[in-house]
């Protein structure tokens, strides 16, 4: 169940990237991409009925699959890492182009020659 | 050991050459020293028959992460080390803010530990860390095109990770382990399953994104074109090449021979038809890199053990003249005022000696004159095909190197008035030595009667008609107009291309399986 709400989450992901020409609906749509992959992972280690990983002495109680949660924590931090970059690389182009539509910062910089270009910041 | 060692001490130097800034220089030669080292004993392991293998922790193989100092693996971390050096005397007098020199180091250890892994989370952790650290250095000099297309790359490849990591949980759910070696007996088990040749299109469309793969990696032209010199040989000769790696070692796990050698038509193909409408240089060299990396993925997916030999050579080759064809065009286009072939038509008296001298050794390298490095490694990669379909598309691919890089012949021939400074022409000496010294050094990766067959007459009458052929039919075109789609290169329509070719590699693989 989990698993395919995590696939449509991704199909949707993918649709709103490629639909939507504004840079930071674009980030939010890859945020959700990545987020969905991130849930499927999660959903594998689920079993019926099963509780958090925390083998308690003398008791048999059925687990849900730890492994998929640890790979999940490294993945969440390195996704994080990436969406706040892309962040600050749209604020850098806002800053010197005013729009956050990718179509008009691409003419705009096809506009500007090479002589023209300084660093931004 | 010196497999945690080579990754571990490069992270270590990165953070030292932050912290002491002023002992940059020495620290560099430093670490430069150890990895030489360390790489030497890991490969006299290797030729004693007992390649190094070691599970991180000292956990039980299947659970620990493993690390493997076999022949892919290896080859790859030479390169890099070559690379490294060479960058790092290019940039020996360069005013350079310390955090690039801790961005390349960083660069360069996640570079050793992906060509050792043999775990796929470890691959996927590494994939995003040496990505994370190319989007910094293709956009260090700030500028904007830099940054746009450094946003435009990690769009691209944190959508192929995601694809990447879909493709890890189906493997996990059906396998339960994610060591390759393991996985190899459970999936030939289950040979033709649908989560098996789902799981095997995701992953591969995941790696293909960073690989250079055309209708993959569309964010590559505007990425090597736009980033400094440096960082485009390094990005060019050595980050794609890990995406390569990746594809090898999937290959001994998944049935993906077929969309190989078709993804590897298509990108030799589209990519040099890209380059030759190129005027700009910097983007000719990216489309070629989109092109060369065809031969690779051709020759390993033929199956045959020659054929894969001579892709592993063939990937050295191109990593050594294409990171000093990026050098040397970066320092023309730093004098001529401009990468565009007129520019540097119009300054080519601005062009350094030194630097004219390694750009006419890169070229001569990349088209294949015998016996530099690219004939060498072309001819035992031929040696391995067993088809001539196979062969006539690498022979295409040979002629179209040869008609894109007759455009520079102007640049290359003409007088300098002036001198490149001393690192600068060390760097280029380092680099240009390995393409000419390939033939032999090449011994140490292939066996000499291969090597030897390689030199025979019928490649080198093949690689001077091949030469020649396209030096004529680049005088015949050079007029004619044609108009290539370029919107595939744009934010809005690269991730529908990515999406396009996922459903093309599924197809392939379950025609393969």
């Amino acid at each position: 169940m989990a698993a395919m709400v995590a696939l449509i989450l991704f199909g949707l992901g993918i649709l709103v990237l490629v639909i939507r020409r504004d840079l930071v609906i674009k980030l939010l749509a890859l945020g959700l991409v990545n987020a969905a992959s991130i849930l499927f992972l999660v959903s594998i280690g689920d079993r019926p009925g099963a509780r958090a990983p925390i083998q308690l002495p003398g008791e048999a109680a059925i687990l849900v699959d730890p492994l998929p949660q640890a790979l999940v924590l490294s993945a969440i931090v390195v996704n994080f890492a990436i969406l706040a970059l892309a962040l600050v690389f749209v604020m850098i182009l806002v800053e010197r182009y005013h729009t956050t539509d990718s179509n008009r910062v691409e003419q705009e910089m096809a506009r500007e020659s090479d002589e023209e270009e300084t660093p931004c910041l | 050991m010196p497999l945690i060692l080579l990754p571990l001490l490069r992270f270590a130097f990165a953070f030292l050459t932050i912290t002491f800034a002023r002992a940059r220089k020495l620290l560099t030669i430093i670490s430069h020293l150890i990895d030489a080292i360390l790489l030497s004993q890991l490969v006299l392991s290797l030729v004693r028959g007992a390649p190094e293998l070691i599970t991180v922790g000292g956990a039980p193989a299947g659970i620990g992460i493993s690390l493997i100092g076999d022949q892919i693996g290896l080859t790859f971390a030479v390169l890099a080390w070559i690379l490294s050096v060479a960058v790092s005397a290019y940039t020996w007098q360069d005013r350079l803010r310390p955090y690039f020199f801790l961005l390349l180091n960083l660069l360069i250890g996640a570079c050793y530990a992906l060509s050792f892994t043999v775990d796929l989370f470890n691959a996927y952790l590494l994939f995003e860390l040496s990505t994370l650290v190319s989007f910094l250095l293709v956009g260090y000099q700030r500028q904007p095109r830099q940054i746009w297309a450094s946003l435009h790359y990690l769009v691209l490849s944190s959508l192929g990770m995601s694809m990447f990591l879909l493709g890890i949980g189906v493997v996990y759910a059906h396998c339960g382990s994610l060591d390759l070696a393991e996985l190899k007996t459970l999936i030939s088990a289950s040979a033709g399953e649908p989560w098996m040749l789902l799981a095997g299109s995701l992953l591969v469309v995941g790696i293909a994104v960073k690989a250079g793969i055309f209708i993959f990696s569309l964010w590559l032209p505007s990425a090597h074109a736009r980033a400094m010199p440096a960082v485009s040989a390094l990005l060019s000769g050595l980050v794609i090449k890990m995406g390569v790696v990746g594809l090898f070692r999937l290959a001994a796990v998944f049935p993906i021979d077929l969309p190989l050698i078709v993804l590897g038509a298509i990108t030799g193909i589209l990519g040099i038809i890209y380059a030759l409408k190129s005027y700009d240089i910097k983007r000719l060299l990216a489309f070629h890199t989109l092109s060369q990396i065809g031969y690779i993925l051709i020759g390993f997916g033929a199956h045959t053990d020659v054929a894969r030999l001579g892709a592993l050579s063939y990937e050295v080759a191109h990593g050594l003249f294409k990171a000093l064809l990026f050098l040397t065009i970066g320092e023309a286009a730093a004098r001529a005022g401009g990468s565009d072939l007129k520019t540097l038509i119009e300054n080519k008296r601005d062009i350094p000696r030194g630097t004219r001298i390694a750009l006419i050794i890169a070229v001569l390298g990349i088209i294949g004159l015998p016996p530099l490095a690219g004939f060498d490694a072309k001819a035992i990669l031929e040696d391995g095909l067993p088809t001539t379909v196979l062969r006539l598309i690498m022979l295409l691919i040979s002629i179209g190197t040869v008609m894109s890089f007759a455009k520079l012949t102007p640049v290359l021939l003409s007088r300098s008035t002036c001198r490149a400074n001393r690192s600068r022409i060390l760097s280029y000496a380092w680099l240009g030595a390995g393409i000419i010294l390939f033939w032999p050094l090449s011994l140490l990766l292939v066996s000499p009667a291969i090597n030897l067959h390689a030199l025979s007459v019928p490649h080198i009458v093949e690689a001077l008609a091949v030469i020649a052929g396209g030096g004529l039919l680049y005088a015949l075109t050079r007029k004619k107009q044609f108009r290539l789609p370029d919107g595939i290169f744009h934010l809005e329509q690269s991730p529908l291309v990515i999406l396009v070719g996922f459903f093309l590699v599924y197809v392939l693989i379950v025609l393969g399986g």
